[in-house]
């Protein structure tokens, strides 16, 4: 009986670990009962999910805002440079 | 076999790989204006030795084992070892089982996520939390919005597992998450 109650039930912390895995890799099936379950009875790792959402497109436009690094073109130039006084 | 003329390629190479190169030595060192010195070095060395590159690999493998090379060599000269240290920030967000602590509790922010967006003091605060944050989750951030990469490449190009990454994003995102909850919504 516990083991079956540790591989339902999540810790908080493993349950938004595996809200963050999920924006950048496929969860299992295991793994996405174990979220599902977990969220039904906490509302705080709900409104994480949620929130992590809004974040992460947040982020997406404020670096989509700022374009490609302009600073990385500089070092392009500076290296050009280098190599043709070789 | 491919006969390599050292101008071209090279600048082909500057072209294609800059990019690449920087944010791992930008990854690795976490001083992003060393990093821009290592992928310069990078190059000048690759110059000199360029004559003896015989494709065996693909050229990105060879500059980066160049890189890397220089990357051991700034730890060696530093006297330390590159160690990764892992910052003990989840007991403050997490209690011994695990759970949320009360006060660190994710709250209901009471706003459409439409209104954030265009919301450019909402932004500056998100600029803000983003600069605290510590560079090896910048470098991962910014390969995934500024250079469209997925997870297994990300992994690939910074040479790490995929389980450390997302434990490196996780780490990141609830303290960003925090800091955007303490100056915005509690503002």
């Amino acid at each position: 009986m516990k083991k079956l109650m540790h591989i339902l039930f999540l810790s908080c912390l493993k349950a938004s670990e595996l809200i963050e895995k999920k924006f950048h890799f496929r969860l299992s099936f295991k793994e996405q009962m174990q979220l599902k379950i977990h969220k039904m009875m906490c509302s705080a790792c709900t409104i994480y999910e949620k929130q992590s959402k809004v974040l992460d497109k947040s982020i997406e436009h404020h670096y989509k805002m700022l374009g490609k690094e302009t600073e990385l073109e500089a070092l392009k130039k500076a290296i050009y440079k280098e190599l043709s006084n070789k | 076999m491919k006969k390599y003329s050292a101008k071209k390629d090279l600048k082909e190479w500057v072209a294609r790989y800059t990019e690449d190169l920087y944010y791992r030595a930008c990854y690795k060192i976490s001083d992003n204006d060393l990093a821009k010195d290592l992928v310069q070095e990078t190059f000048l060395v690759a110059a000199e030795k360029i004559t003896t590159f015989k494709g065996e690999s693909s050229p990105k493998t060879w500059l980066f084992s160049i890189l890397n090379h220089k990357i051991v060599d700034y730890y060696r000269k530093k006297g330390n070892q590159p160690i990764q240290t892992e910052p003990e920030t989840f007991s403050k967000f997490f209690d011994h089982d695990e759970r949320w602590r009360t006060e660190k509790r994710p709250q209901d922010w009471h706003e459409e996520e439409s209104n954030l967006l265009d919301d450019e003091e909402f932004q500056d605060v998100l600029k803000e939390c983003l600069d605290a944050l510590p560079s090896q989750w910048n470098t991962c951030v910014k390969l995934k919005y500024l250079m469209n990469k997925k997870g297994e490449e990300i992994c690939q190009e910074l040479n790490i597992t995929p389980s450390n990454y997302w434990q490196i994003v996780h780490r990141a995102k609830v303290q960003l998450r925090d800091c955007v909850e303490t100056n915005w919504f509690q503002n």
